[in-house]
């Protein structure tokens, strides 16, 4: 059934910002995305993936609990979904981070749209 | 009748304090055992030699022994003198004095026996050779009164239980008892004479080694004790006999360590020489006490060291503290072995000569101890600054900023949504927010930088090349991460030399170049503009000022017209 290749893309937001991860819901939602939950910190993200296998994670670097960086490789390691790191510092505050991490790609916040995410995901 | 007493009493131990009082009676009593031997047939030379040895023992603890921190030594010689003659009231005919000298047989040699192992201030330095004290009395005293009891001989007055089976046990049991003391006698002074030094070295070795020589004779008379019961009396000759060297050895201690100190004369000259070493090293080659120490007195009451760190007064019994004093205050302690206490007249000539060299070195240990307190309170100061540094850029991060990016998000999703009604209102708007994250970023990484935190110098500093508008050229490498302060102070150093760089050089180019060599990181900023910079006292880098000497960096800068400008940085890393 071509129903299944063309199911939409779920994801989860882990931000500590609600306000933020509202925004981001909107964002995603208005491209198409479904979002499966959002969490608000590493131990939260953790178990939502475990719990809703999402194909993508919107995850912020700084995390109340852990790093944004130290959560990407865990599910890596878990052979998890596609990870996109977000922070509202630029990639270049972080160096060479973001690329031994093993996510997919870095957004700066003030720069995410629904354009950039898929860029990353598809 | 009670108050007389008391006088009697009080006079009695005023005649054994004073030492020399002593004399009359040793000698009297000496001459009266003397009389008994001969009355009694006993060998002249046992008769001598236990006069030599009891006269020996008073005479050595009078000439050596006659400081105020002695007096336990010097008591317990005196007695085990005494005691040496008692035991020979055996001589006598009355066969109640000859149980009284019995029972005293041993306790010349446990007195003895506590005196070595508690030398010089009649102190036990440890446990073990407490309980070797405390055995020894034990069975020297314990053991003769069980003798006593189980004797069979007539003339015992005590021998209510006489058995000869009884005895002969109660004698082996005492030989082996003394065979085992007299070994734990050994290790103890064999432990003890390899850790003096200095001044306890001089007076206290040669008494230790010869205490140490006295053993194998008197080892081999206790072997005798248990083979026969009885005991050679030869052999307890021979080991009377070598018992003189202990008096020898306490008197060539006291010589020795007499001659180990300069004169007081030598003394002056050698304090006022002035030379390379401080006056604390001068001292304790004078006083010949390497372990000395000199700690200067502050005015708050606190005491340093030479080099202004400060030193705490020790209050254990192996340290003996001395003030010294000018003009009737405080200024300076000596820390040093208690054992020069025991020739008052050096350190008294000490205190006269040291007044005037020891006031200039105390000025300026205190000037070196302000000093040092006022660079740790720069250093605290930077950290400080660098910790609230810290915490705004955090604050700025986690507040201002993420409300104004989620704030740019939602203008952007209004501004999609909006087809055609205002849309340029909007997405004016939004360009708005983001200038102004693009301004809090810049602000927020000036005060703290994010990256070198995170990634270390090196990444900090290529970041802080790639931003600035002309070619710079990060050259070396520095391996390992910094401490936080060495890492902070060079990179906010580039940033501020990149800065002038731009504003002022008219440079084509610029190098960054990082290394690191023994403990040092060099941090050389260079250009090819037109130079003529210098370090004005309102300039940027002036203003680095504190943060590099709280490191004791060194800041040179070279700009001569024309000709480009060069700075250079040397800080210290620890490693």
């Amino acid at each position: 059934m071509c129903d299944d290749c063309d199911m939409a893309k779920r994801v989860l937001i882990v931000d500590d910002h609600e306000p933020f991860r509202t925004m981001a819901r909107s964002l995603l939602e208005g491209a198409g995305y479904v979002i499966s939950g959002e969490a608000a910190d590493a131990a939260e993200a953790l178990a939502a993936v475990v719990a809703d296998a999402p194909d993508a994670v919107l995850l912020d670097v700084q995390l109340p609990d852990r790093d944004g960086f130290s959560v990407a490789t865990a599910l890596m390691a878990m052979g998890g979904p596609a990870v996109v790191l977000i922070s509202s510092r630029e990639a270049e505050d972080y160096g060479r981070r973001i690329g031994a991490c093993g996510a997919r790609g870095f957004i700066p916040k003030s720069r995410l749209s629904a354009a950039a995410f898929a860029a990353l995901v598809e | 009748m009670t108050s007389s007493t008391v006088v009697a009493s009080s006079h009695t131990r005023t005649a054994l304090r004073d030492p020399v009082l002593v004399l009359p009676f040793v000698v009297a009593a000496g001459l009266g055992i003397g009389w008994l031997g001969s009355d009694a047939k006993v060998s002249g030379t046992r008769v001598a030699v236990d006069l030599a040895l009891a006269w020996a023992l008073v005479g050595a603890s009078l000439l050596a022994l006659g400081r105020a921190r002695w007096r336990r030594s010097r008591f317990l010689l005196i007695a085990s003198a005494f005691a040496l003659l008692a035991a020979d009231l055996r001589w006598a005919r009355a066969d109640s004095l000859w149980t009284l000298g019995f029972l005293l047989e041993l306790l010349w040699l446990a007195l003895l026996v506590h005196f070595v192992l508690t030398f010089p201030d009649g102190r036990a330095r440890s446990n073990p050779a407490r309980v070797v004290i405390a055995g020894t009395y034990a069975a020297a005293l314990g053991g003769l009164v069980v003798g006593a009891l189980v004797d069979p001989r007539p003339r015992d007055v005590l021998g209510v239980a006489a058995s000869e089976r009884l005895t002969g046990a109660v004698d082996r049991t005492e030989g082996i008892l003394g065979i085992a003391i007299a070994v734990a006698v050994v290790l103890l002074v064999a432990r003890r004479l390899p850790l003096l030094q200095g001044a306890a070295r001089r007076a206290q070795a040669p008494l230790l080694a010869a205490a140490a020589l006295t053993v194998p004779t008197t080892l081999l008379w206790l072997v005798s004790v248990t083979v026969t019961g009885e005991g050679s009396p030869t052999l307890e000759t021979i080991a009377r006999g070598v018992g003189l060297l202990v008096p020898l050895g306490l008197v060539a201690g006291v010589t020795w360590s007499r001659m180990g100190r300069s004169e007081a004369s030598e003394l002056v000259v050698e304090l006022q020489t002035e030379g390379a070493a401080s006056l604390g090293e001068r001292l304790a080659r004078a006083l010949g006490d390497p372990t000395l120490e000199l700690a200067y007195r502050l005015d708050d009451g606190r005491y340093v060291d030479a080099t202004g760190q400060p030193v705490e007064l020790p209050q254990h019994p192996s340290r003996a503290v001395t003030p010294l004093t000018a003009r009737g205050e405080e200024v300076a302690a000596l820390v040093h072995d208690p054992a020069l206490l025991d020739e008052p007249a050096v350190v008294e000539s000490v205190r006269a000569t040291v007044g005037l060299v020891l006031e200039n070195e105390r000025l300026a240990a205190e000037v070196r101890s302000q000093l040092a307190e006022v660079r740790a309170s720069r250093a605290r100061i930077v950290a400080a600054t660098d910790a609230e540094r810290r915490r705004i850029e955090r604050n700025l991060h986690d507040g201002a900023q993420q409300r104004l990016v989620t704030l740019s998000i939602a203008l952007g999703l209004e501004a999609s949504r909006a087809h055609g009604a205002k849309p340029d209102v909007l997405s004016r708007a939004q360009d708005e927010v983001e200038e102004a994250i693009a301004e809090l970023r810049e602000l927020a990484r000036g005060i703290h930088p994010t990256l070198l935190r995170e990634e270390g110098l090196e990444a900090a500093v290529e970041a802080l090349a790639r931003r600035t508008p002309l070619p710079v050229i990060v050259e070396g490498s520095i391996g390992d991460r910094l401490p936080d302060a060495v890492e902070l102070a060079a990179y906010f150093l580039v940033s501020e030399a990149l800065t002038n760089v731009v504003k002022h050089a008219s440079a084509s180019e610029a190098t960054v170049r990082l290394a690191r060599e023994a403990g040092t990181l060099r941090v050389i900023v260079t250009d090819d503009g037109v130079g003529g910079a210098r370090l004005a006292a309102d300039s940027g880098l002036a203003g680095l000022r504190d943060r590099l000497e709280a490191l004791d960096a060194q800041l040179l800068v070279e700009s001569k017209p024309r000709h480009g400008t060069s700075i250079n940085a040397e800080i210290p890393c620890g490693s």
